[in-house]
């Protein structure tokens, strides 16, 4: 199967090219944060939530471990809110790595004691479309995403989701994939770059 | 070195490298304007993704994270503005050391903090009856938890330009390089890695608290005796990278303890992390 495939198509919170759905920019909403303003932190929580949450869900699995997780998350985007620099990419993207590092972090340690709960692909659906506008721009983004995606070969889709969905390095995407060691690595860049140039990704 | 180190650049922007590849890489990254550029670009193509993946968080996430943070003064800008973004980052040497401390500070006065340490320490006490022995077993402490430090930046984050650091370089890409070490509880590591043909060890931590107030970590090598020579102090908090003083090639383990500031001339704790060179 198609690991991609597995991917519900979901509302993205707030990056849509319009700003429609984000009246302030969250770069704003970060420099405002790191003076103390918490009103502005959580407005810049509800903006984003939904995106830092899935991901680290997705990831982390365990949905008691992954709420914790991503307390931790916003615990360090505030803390860190004044050394955002936007020079090396957008807020959102940054924020998306602290929490995909935390995530990443998480699984790999929790790994010592236990075993990864693996009941949890086809609970990834739970997020409903509205039908509204709004939604629809959100679904658009999505798709472009899957679109991006089908770009890549099957080989370069599976070690980037095993890589970056699922937490694992490399070398072990390099053994599941019974790929030959080292090459994985570059599977996942050159999927990476494929994704980056079909989505006109900027910085 | 003999691998493409510029290749690991994609597993590095979606976290998929071990926190030995994660050092060295992220040393190399130091210089290399190119790979810098090259890893903003597949970060921000990344977290395209997580559009596939949202999910929103219970509500009551929302009450407890502004609780926490309402408790909790953000860290200020660090001083020299322009110090994260990249061309600096090639030649100025500030001790970076620092930073990491400074970041990992506040986070213990929070609540959360105080949980994991209870709950390590107690996991210490249960462990460390088992005792040191245990080869590869790394025993952790309560000062081994992991804080709020650095998690995230690895993108960004300011890479540590002190003088060993060509010397660990050499050391983690030696061909005779071993690596030792286990994940810590808390999602703290640490791993030491031995070339024996350099004679040296290099220790890469990820996650590292800071040591209590008033004390420092120390390191130490152990002979064939089972004594321990004081191998050096390091800073703690975040990820570190550091050269083991001393002669590390018949060695046959490596330990951190916990000691007074200015360290010690033999441990006066029991190690929180140990490993055997097996």
């Amino acid at each position: 199967m198609d690991p991609m495939s597995r991917f519900s198509v979901v509302p993205s919170g707030d990056e849509s090219p319009e700003g429609a759905t984000r009246p302030v920019p969250l770069e704003q909403l970060l420099r405002r944060a790191a003076t103390g303003d918490e009103t502005a932190f959580a407005e810049l929580y509800d903006a984003v939530s939904s995106r830092l949450f899935g991901l680290v869900r997705r990831v982390v699995r365990d949905p008691a471990q992954s709420e914790e997780v991503t307390q931790e998350v916003f615990l360090e985007i505030w803390r860190h809110s004044a050394r955002f620099d936007p020079s090396k990419g957008a807020a959102l993207a940054w924020m998306l790595t602290i929490a995909h590092r935390k995530a990443v972090d998480r699984v790999r340690s929790a790994e010592a004691s236990r075993n990864r709960d693996e009941g949890y692909g086809a609970s990834n659906q739970d997020v409903t479309h509205d039908s509204t506008a709004e939604a629809v721009v959100e679904r658009l983004d999505a798709e472009r995403v899957h679109r991006a995606l089908e770009t890549l070969t099957p080989v370069q889709r599976q070690a980037l989701e095993l890589a970056y969905l699922s937490g694992y390095t490399h070398t072990e995407v390099a053994t599941m994939l019974d790929l030959p060691l080292g090459t994985a690595k570059t599977r996942i860049r050159d999927g990476l770059i494929r994704l980056r140039d079909t989505l006109g990704v900027t910085l | 070195m003999s691998e493409d180190i510029h290749a690991l650049s994609g597993a590095y922007a979606v976290d998929a490298l071990d926190d030995v590849e994660r050092a060295r890489f992220e040393r190399h990254l130091a210089g290399c304007p190119a790979c810098r550029a090259e890893v903003d670009g597949l970060v921000a193509a990344a977290s395209e993704l997580s559009v596939l993946t949202e999910a929103a968080p219970p509500a009551s996430l929302r009450a407890k994270v502004l609780a926490e943070i309402a408790t909790v003064r953000p860290l200020p800008p660090l001083t020299a503005p322009q110090a994260e973004s990249g061309d600096d980052a090639v030649t100025s040497a500030p001790p970076a050391p620092s930073q990491p401390a400074a970041e990992a500070a506040p986070a213990e006065s929070h609540g959360d903090q105080g949980r994991h340490a209870d709950e390590l320490s107690e996991r210490r006490r249960s462990r460390s009856a088992r005792g040191l022995a245990r080869g590869w077993r790394v025993v952790v402490a309560a000062a081994t938890v992991a804080v709020l430090a650095m998690g995230g930046f690895t993108v960004w984050r300011q890479i540590d330009k002190d003088p060993s650091r060509a010397l660990a370089d050499q050391v983690l890409a030696a061909p005779d390089a071993t690596r030792y070490g286990a994940r810590l509880a808390g999602g703290a590591t640490a791993t030491i890695v031995r070339s024996t043909s350099l004679q040296k060890a290099v220790i890469v931590t990820s996650g590292m608290a800071q040591p209590p107030t008033g004390k420092v970590f120390q390191l130490w090598l152990q002979d064939a005796t089972g004594h321990m020579t004081s191998a050096g102090l390091m800073p703690g908090g975040g990820d570190q990278v550091v050269v083991l003083s001393g002669d590390a090639s018949h060695s046959k383990g490596a330990g951190i303890t916990v000691e007074p500031a200015g360290g010690s001339d033999q441990p006066t704790t029991n190690p929180i992390a140990f490993v055997a060179f097996a």
